[in-house]
């Protein structure tokens, strides 16, 4: 069932000089979800993504697209929006796309339908004859993710998309990438910020200094870290949360704390605790640890 | 094919539409017409009025004379045998007036007229003393003694003059002064395999030609190539570029695009400019002039076009590799400096070929690429080398573009793959190489 991964990478490795930017490095992308490439600055994710997109070689492994092998062809089928990413400043936005379309092997009278749709679609539709300059630095983005799906690739690839912009622009585009993953294109989808991978991503793969530190769905991989993050308000005892035989690690917010239980820990002692220590709880609630929780745990448990 | 065909396209159509194209088009030929008939007009600014001289002619038989000489223009004067040097200048006129000196006034009346240049009356005095015609020597007083134009054709004239006098001294009848004069002619005649052929240096002059528009399209356009080539860069629009087309495409697309803009503005001028000559020599021919067209075979013409996109390409595809290699166009305004050195020199290579174009020099430039599209043209015009010395000196020069252009290609993409950094020569050399 190869058909069912869209992207496979065996044992890739790729470096610059002396500088290794990806190392030894499989992952495997199923077709119809969204995979996140999460990780630090510099943790290599660009240079994978580059390699996938066939802008660099593997210096060694091999990198299966589509059941095939890399070629022009397949370019075709792939969107890409980069993080380092620009448009013509001259150019009229409707000749920018349907040039970007060209690129792709897609032009004829529907491209027009698509580029009208589209830029309805990311509330820009008035903005179709002007030159790219005249955008404000938001539109600008809005329209570089229109170049990446225009021509209706069956693999969206998108670095760091939402960097930038306002909140509501990035619900706008949050839903239209899960209109995208509900139409059946897979996505892969790269950021280091967690808040929102942990919101759209099915599957995903952390990386650190170049090296893979966590892979496999982000439901399996939570209910691996298990329950063992406790969400307190609690008015008094906080020496309680202090005891680093409890508590491994604590999160002060605003009006509550989360707390990572120590190894071996039991809530119900914490709770038991709290409660000797005379502190009023106010909310005691088991929660799952966020992916931001377990992306600092694995790297620094590596460093 | 499809994709490099939508990069030349957008480079076509985005740089014909802009505005600067099409103020450029109009406006550099007024510009160089301004640049050839303003300087004209400026010299020949008459400023005062004629200048007046005083001849104190102590021979009694060269003041007619003078005033003859200075009549007839100098440029149709038989005596004319140094090439004129710069453009028409404006002859001065002149005002004579003969002061009777003969005897001891002289002195006398040479002090009158000190005076009278003092207070700028008269702006010179010329002394012809009695043994002028035997020593030739005169003097001239003047205010303005920078004035050198003025005097080179006073003196010129009064040359003229003297040389009639003399001749009318010996005897000489004046046919056989006129005789004497007679301007020669020769006519070079170039012998081919095809017999004799009478070329008066008109394809020569074609060849010169050729050279110097490739030289104007270069110093326009490889800028806008540079440019051209930086722009993904400097937008940061590269990496989205090379997810969907393959460096050596979007170059290849890059290069033809603009090339065929600069084409596009060739030919517009090449059309405005025959029309002004078709009309021009219907209106030399409707006054009795004839003129006709050099006599070229027509592979010659072939030849011409083909040397030209060579030229021209050949620069082209360097401007690329600068462009691959830095990151903004300042950068490679200072890198491109050198190219421009290499064409020039390679324009003056011409002289040389000229000379000997059968040389083995004239063989080794005529096929190092930068410098093959002169030499080989000057070699065709002047004694046409085997066919199979043309072709491979197009196949060496077309080959190198394409191979530059390969690397240029190579260089940027490793170059894009490492934001913002400019490549050194060595370094640009291992990112050719690498995948």
């Amino acid at each position: 069932m190869a058909t069912d991964i869209t992207v496979q990478l065996d044992r890739v490795s790729k470096s610059f000089g002396e500088f290794k930017a990806v190392t030894d490095l499989s992952l495997m992308v199923r077709a119809g979800r969204v995979f996140g490439l999460l990780g630090p600055n510099g943790a290599g994710k660009t240079t994978t993504i580059r390699m996938i997109v066939n802008i660099t070689a593997p210096d060694t492994g091999s990198i299966t697209l589509f059941g095939g092998t890399i070629n022009a062809e397949l370019q075709n089928r792939i969107g890409y929006l980069p993080e380092e990413r620009g448009l013509y400043r001259r150019m009229k936005v409707a000749d920018q796309l349907r040039f970007f379309a060209e690129l792709k092997n897609v032009r004829g009278k529907d491209v027009n339908a698509k580029i009208d749709d589209w830029l309805a679609r990311v509330k820009l539709p008035e903005w179709k004859y002007k030159r790219s300059m005249e955008l404000s630095k938001g539109m600008q983005q809005k329209i570089q993710f229109i170049t990446a799906v225009l021509h209706d690739p069956d693999l969206l690839i998108l670095d760091e998309p939402f960097s930038g912009l306002d909140p509501i622009n990035v619900e706008l585009l949050k839903e239209i990438v899960l209109d995208l993953k509900r139409a059946g294109k897979t996505i892969i989808f790269s950021t280091h910020q967690m808040e929102v991978a942990e919101k759209i991503c099915d599957d995903i793969c952390l990386i650190n200094h170049s090296q893979k530190v966590l892979d496999g769905s982000l439901r399996e991989i939570k209910s691996s870290f298990g329950r063992n993050a406790v969400a307190v308000r609690a008015i008094g005892g906080d020496g309680v949360l202090d005891d680093p035989e409890l508590v491994s690690k604590l999160v002060r917010h605003a009006d509550e704390a989360q707390a990572l239980l120590a190894p071996g820990a039991d809530a119900q002692v914490l709770l038991k605790r709290l409660i000797a220590a005379g502190a009023t709880v106010e909310k005691f609630e088991m929660v799952e640890p966020s992916l931001n929780d377990i992306f600092i745990t694995k790297v620094t448990e590596h460093a | 094919m499809r994709k490099f065909r939508a990069v030349l396209k957008r480079e076509y159509i985005q740089r014909v539409r802009a505005r600067m194209f099409i103020v450029s088009t109009i406006l550099l030929p007024v510009v160089m017409s301004l640049f050839g008939i303003v300087p004209a007009i400026v010299m020949n600014i008459e400023a005062g009025g004629p200048m007046r001289v005083a001849v104190i002619d102590q021979t009694g038989k060269m003041y007619g004379r003078l005033q003859e000489a200075l009549a007839t223009d100098e440029s149709t004067s038989e005596q004319e045998n140094e090439p004129r040097t710069g453009p028409e200048m404006a002859t001065r006129a002149f005002r004579l007036e003969q002061v009777a000196s003969i005897g001891p006034d002289a002195a006398a009346e040479r002090t009158k007229l000190d005076a009278r240049l003092q207070s700028r009356e008269l702006d010179g005095y010329l002394v012809l003393p009695p043994d002028f015609m035997q020593t030739g020597k005169a003097e001239f007083f003047n205010n303005n003694p920078g004035d050198v134009i003025s005097r080179r054709i006073f003196l010129s004239a009064l040359e003229r003059a003297v040389r009639e006098q003399r001749l009318i001294e010996a005897k000489v009848d004046p046919q056989t002064r006129q005789g004497l004069f007679q301007p020669v002619e020769m006519e070079s005649v170039k012998v081919g395999s095809r017999g004799e052929e009478r070329d008066a240096g008109g394809s020569f002059v074609l060849v010169f030609a050729v050279g110097f528009i490739m030289y104007l399209a270069i110093l326009m356009y490889g800028q806008v190539i540079l440019g051209a080539v930086i722009e993904e860069k400097e937008t940061r629009i590269a990496e989205i570029l090379f997810s969907s087309v393959r460096p050596f495409t979007l170059m290849m697309g890059k290069l033809v695009g603009v090339s065929l803009v600069a084409l596009t503005q060739l030919a517009i001028w090449a059309t405005a400019f025959s029309a002004f000559a078709l009309y021009g020599v219907n209106l030399l021919a409707s006054r009795g002039l004839k003129t006709s067209l050099p006599n070229i075979p027509l592979a010659h013409y072939i030849y011409f076009g083909l040397f030209f996109l060579l030229g021209y390409f050949i620069y082209a595809t360097i401007y690329a590799l600068v462009g691959s290699m830095v990151t903004t166009t300042q950068e490679g305004g200072q890198l491109a400096m050198p190219i421009i050195l290499i064409l020039v020199v390679s324009f003056y290579l011409f002289l040389p070929v000229s000379r000997s174009p059968d040389s083995s020099f004239s063989f080794w430039v005529s096929m190092i690429p930068f410098s093959a599209p002169v030499a080989m043209l000057v070699r065709i015009v002047t004694q046409t080398p085997p066919f199979w010395q043309i072709a491979l000196s197009l196949l060496i020069g077309f080959g190198t573009v394409i191979l530059i252009t390969w690397a240029a290609s190579r260089i940027y993409r490793v170059g894009m793959l490492m934001y913002g950094k400019r490549a050194s020569l060595p370094e640009a050399l291992r990112w050719a190489r690498q995948a």
